[in-house]
């Protein structure tokens, strides 16, 4: 029961955050890195998920904008018979056909949405649990040194008592430091194997998001090209008031104008 | 058996450079090359002669691994002798000597002997420290230096026996106060009774007191 004394003792240390044996706390340096590694990973898998939510919720509204948008524009087409009328006849179709294919993007982020999410829920959670009974040896382990520390200060191998009572420690010692190595390589290996399966499950889910944006932005690239070359005969509309919209440099436009008036 | 003398040693270095093979081998006259990683400190005793007088040595061969470094602290208290070892085939345990030095130096008591032990003297085709490194380093520091091998057993009862010599040497010239136990030397049972007598305030500070 001695040992729970110190067990104890040891938790509420750590769980204080007093300051541990320099060279205990070295000792374990490799174990603390790959740590820091786990909650990374813990961490930006999270992060990723809620992102891949809201990524999804703003394709989804901005494919409905999309849509109304080229609605509107095909209406107001519809009453005007100029060539302007025409023009925003054929944007606006381009525009709704967009804002539809613009939600296939949703498909392949819903997928990566759920592979985070159940690696999260499977690997991560294995994983933690690992590194939480890891935790529970590491604190059993460094009680069980406190206490040899402790019963060294006054040790004499030729006091059978002495002797008996350090033994007994030493075998604890022994069992929790065993213990504790096991869960250490556990933990190890587990974070190893956990950031390369994060590695796979990216390379997998992400290729197909890769090749829809692909697809999609080809395709609506090539069906606005298509709509402004057929336009390239009208009349340029000048901009007065919102003046970036001009895509013509004003210089040149008047330059030409004065050619042409010099004509 | 009664002693003379009980000199009381550590054995101190790097994990894995042989230091409980060092102490089996003394003890036991045997070697194995699998050992189990050390736990705390482990114990040696064995008797030995200087200059017709039984000696005990008593041995206490600590645990290299870094996690144990502040409890074998504890163990270097009151010891008269000990002995820091280094691997030859891993420079790194070599560069680490300072660092032991420094941690023997400041937690015992100034007159312990130290020896210098590089060992594993027999795998010389892997060695990566020269002999004369070492032999440099133990006269910068003023040390004893000795190379061992655990495993043929060459040097490793000069290495235990040298220092005890040093230590007998010492207590003639009167260096040590061997009624202070805190030297890591007792007076065996049936040497010198009226010191044993003696209340522990009454030492006298005379340096050659109780000494033959």
């Amino acid at each position: 029961m001695q040992h729970q004394y110190w067990v104890t003792k040891e938790t509420v240390f750590r769980k204080l955050g007093k300051k541990e044996d320099a060279y205990i706390v070295a000792s374990d340096a490799e174990l603390d890195a790959k740590l820091e590694l786990f909650r990374s990973i813990q961490d930006s898998c999270l992060d990723l998920q809620r992102i891949i939510d809201k990524y999804q919720e703003r394709i989804c509204l901005l494919a409905q904008e999309e849509n109304s948008m080229g609605r509107f524009l095909k209406e107001c087409g519809k009453q005007d018979k100029t060539g302007a009328g025409n023009m925003m006849l054929g944007v606006g179709r381009t525009m709704s056909h967009s804002g539809q294919q613009r939600l296939a993007l949703r498909m392949p982020l819903l997928r990566l949405f759920q592979e985070v999410e159940t690696f999260r829920h499977r690997a991560i959670e294995d994983t933690w649990k690992t590194v939480q009974a890891m935790e529970k040896s590491r604190t059993e382990y460094r009680a069980s040194l406190s206490w040899m520390k402790d019963i060294s200060q006054e040790l004499d191998p030729d006091t059978y008592k002495q002797l008996e009572k350090f033994r007994k420690v030493q075998d604890h010692v022994k069992m929790t430091k065993a213990r504790f190595d096991r869960y250490k390589l556990d933990c190890l290996q587990k974070i190893d194997l956990l950031a390369a399966a994060r590695c796979n499950m990216f390379s997998h889910a992400l290729i197909t998001y890769h090749n829809t944006m692909l697809q999609f932005a080809t395709a609506s690239a090539q069906a606005f090209t298509t709509v402004g070359d057929s336009f390239k005969d009208y009349q340029r509309f000048e901009f007065n008031h919102v003046k970036e919209l001009s895509e013509i440099k004003p210089e040149e436009n008047s330059t030409n104008d004065q050619e042409q008036d010099d004509k | 058996m009664s002693y003379a003398y009980l000199f009381k040693y550590i054995i101190i270095g790097d994990t894995g450079v042989g230091k409980s093979c060092l102490l089996l081998q003394f003890t036991d006259k045997r070697f194995q090359p699998v050992h189990d990683l050390t736990i705390g400190v482990e114990f040696g005793a064995r008797m030995i002669t200087i200059d017709n007088k039984l000696i005990k040595l008593q041995i206490w061969d600590t645990a290299g691994q870094e996690a144990f470094r502040s409890i074998t602290r504890s163990y270097y208290r009151g010891a008269a002798g000990a002995l820091l070892v280094y691997d030859i085939t891993r420079r790194e345990t070599f560069n680490h000597l300072t660092t032991w030095l420094e941690d023997a130096r400041q937690h015992s008591n100034s007159n312990m002997v130290i020896m210098l032990i590089g060992n594993k003297s027999d795998l010389e085709s892997r060695r990566e420290v020269k002999k004369e490194e070492g032999d440099a380093f133990a006269r910068e520091h003023g040390l004893i230096f000795m190379e061992t091998s655990a495993r043929t057993a060459a040097n490793v009862e000069e290495a235990f026996i040298n220092t005890a010599k040093e230590i007998y040497e010492k207590i003639q010239e009167g260096v040590f106060d061997i009624n202070n136990e805190a030297n890591g030397i007792k007076i065996g049972p049936q040497h010198s009774p009226s010191n044993a007598s003696l209340p522990p305030g009454s030492q006298s500070s005379s340096p050659s007191s109780g000494c033959c």
